[in-house]
């Protein structure tokens, strides 16, 4: 199986770490996504994996080859991977002699690769751009024209940088497209950094959420619903975090004591935690139910704000939940400021972690 | 101020007749230039290229030691270049004073730090991006090298331009390690000079209307080159 491993990689910038302990295995043709804030080393990351910039500490291994100090073999290895840069930069000339120089650089003949650059250019929203001076483009232009130039060389690596930051709706539309397109065909392995998480979910088969280290790395659904930390929890957004102390009382049962409430959860993490439920899965009634979830806490409504859709709703609990309601909902139940009303989740839709 | 214009008369006249003399000393003169300029690209481009790619210590300050350079006296490389050619000096065998090759050679000196300094200048003119870039696309060391080169070549053009420049225009190295012998060293810059003296105005306004005029010329391509 042919893939590519990142072995204990470190990076120090003077003396400060940027990158701990990264560890990552890449099977062929999946995509995984980096994500983190400003800063927290994705970049560097993508640099040392297309050895751009040589890490501190740690390997890189591609098809079982340990992509070793040898110039020949670095730059072998380089010339299997695509890059795009977060910032889009040409080179000097035509966009014709952008797209063409890895391919000039490999010594294949341009001639018989025509037709591919015009369909690249076609599906890129480029089409007759060929003979136009690359600098006087706009920067989305600029960067579909780095996705053609790293894609014509048909890379077994595709490496990108934040690839739609800062562009146009129609460029970001375009890139993000042609990924989806290169995805689907299964062949080509993705690496990519961005901020954008929605991006990362809908393009990334796995994704590693890395703040200096991996802080998480799992299926984006995995992620978002069940954030291992504090940290994902919060940059993934996740609503509802409240600390507690959490004590097993039956087999798959566990209490987490909050100052004024519990809450029941079916982890079997115990200790000091921090616990999180998703606003979608909670359910409200304006009076007390049976029902199968275990948990079911009465409080007053803090506030609401319209958020266009849906009506954010916070309530009080002893904690403060949001929630999130449908208009209809929203009227139906005639909520209003100091509502009373119900919490219902189940114990199994609680998130515990440490 | 009759006498002035009546130089400036007789130049002209000199010049449009094709006077055997004034096209045998132009002719010497951009001879000498162009074999210094090129010796001296051929050198310095390439060593300009190698302290930019290499990192090493005290990399600062020989950039600065050859930007001081650039105003290297012409008196002084002709002192150093004679005191190394001639019969006594290291390089005496080579019989190279008073000889075209020897005003190369002094000329080539003068113009290295100008060509290297800018060579240097223009590397690093060019977006660090470029050279990630290149090298992200495949590119060996030396195709990275060559990739740069070409972003920086306006830069390099004018580097070689203003080489050329100097060592046209210079007359300290000409006159001390040429010595003005008719038909053989005697180029534009050292015939003014000494003719001048002599009060042969005509003479000296010609050659000076053609430096200016290769001046020019030398403007009007590196401005050409720029607009590209």
């Amino acid at each position: 199986m042919s893939e590519l491993k990142i072995e204990n990689i470190n990076k120090l910038y003077d003396g400060k770490l940027i990158l701990e302990d990264i560890n990552l295995i890449i099977k062929k043709g999946t995509s995984l996504g980096i994500i983190g804030p400003t800063g927290c080393g994705k970049t560097t990351l993508l640099r040392i994996v297309d050895q751009i910039e040589m890490p501190s500490q740690g390997k890189i291994y591609y098809n079982n080859i340990e992509i070793s100090k040898s110039k020949n073999i670095i730059r072998d290895y380089r010339r299997k991977i695509g890059m795009v840069f977060q910032k889009p930069v040409v080179f000097k000339g035509t966009v014709l002699e952008n797209i063409e120089y890895g391919l000039k650089i490999r010594g294949i003949d341009t001639n018989s690769t025509q037709p591919k650059i015009k369909e690249l250019l076609r599906s890129l929203g480029l089409e007759g751009y060929e003979h136009r001076k690359a600098s006087t483009l706009s920067g989305g232009e600029t960067q579909r024209i780095a996705l053609a130039r790293a894609l014509i060389i048909e890379p077994e690596i595709l490496i990108l940088d934040e690839p739609t930051a800062n562009l146009d709706p129609l460029s970001t539309e375009k890139i993000e497209y042609m990924i989806d397109e290169i995805r689907k065909k299964n062949k080509t392995t993705i690496i990519m950094a961005t901020h954008n998480l929605i991006q990362g979910q809908c393009l990334c088969d796995e994704i590693a959420i890395i703040n200096n280290r991996i802080q998480q790395i799992g299926k984006p659904e995995e992620i978002f619903r069940k954030p291992e930390n504090i940290f994902v929890a919060e940059f993934v957004g996740t609503k509802n975090i409240i600390k507690g102390n959490a004590q097993k009382i039956e087999d798959n049962l566990t209490l987490i004591r909050i100052e004024d409430i519990n809450v029941y959860s079916t982890s079997s993490i115990e200790g000091n935690v921090y616990m999180s439920i998703r606003p979608e899965d909670i359910t409200i009634s304006r009076s007390k139910t049976i029902i199968t979830g275990l948990n079911n806490l009465n409080g007053y409504v803090k506030g609401f704000l319209d958020i266009g859709t849906f009506i954010k709703v916070d309530v009080d609990v002893g904690e403060i939940f949001t929630i999130y309601l449908t208009r209809k909902t929203f009227f139906d139940l005639q909520i209003s400021l100091e509502s009373n009303i119900w919490l219902q989740f189940k114990a199994s839709s609680v998130n515990v972690f440490k | 101020m009759n006498e002035i214009l009546n130089g400036l008369i007789q130049a002209i006249e000199l010049i449009v007749k094709c006077d055997p003399e004034v096209m045998s000393i132009t002719l010497r003169t951009l001879e000498i230039t162009f074999t210094s300029t090129l010796i001296g690209v051929l050198i310095a481009i390439p060593i300009g290229g190698l302290i930019y790619f290499k990192n090493f210590t005290g990399k600062r300050s020989l950039v600065n030691l050859i930007q001081t350079l650039y105003s290297l006296p012409t008196v002084l490389v002709g002192l150093l270049v004679f005191l190394l050619i001639s019969n006594e000096g290291p390089l005496g065998n080579f019989q190279l004073l008073f000889t075209p090759g020897g005003m190369i050679q002094g000329q080539t000196i003068l113009i290295l730090p100008i060509i290297t300094g800018f060579t240097i200048t223009g590397l690093y003119g060019v977006k660090s991006e470029i050279k990630d870039l290149a090298l992200s696309l495949g590119a060996s060391d030396f195709q990275t090298i060559h990739t740069l080169m070409k972003e920086a070549k306006y830069a390099l053009y004018a580097a070689v331009i203003l080489g050329f420049g100097r060592a046209i225009s210079e007359v300290g190295v000409a006159l001390m390690i040429g010595g003005n012998i008719r038909g053989f060293t005697r180029v534009i810059t050292t015939t003014m000079s000494l003719e001048t003296a002599k009060g042969n105005l005509e003479l000296s306004i010609a050659l000076g209307i053609i430096l200016l005029g290769i001046s020019l010329l030398i403007n009007l391509a590196l401005n050409h080159f720029q607009e590209k």
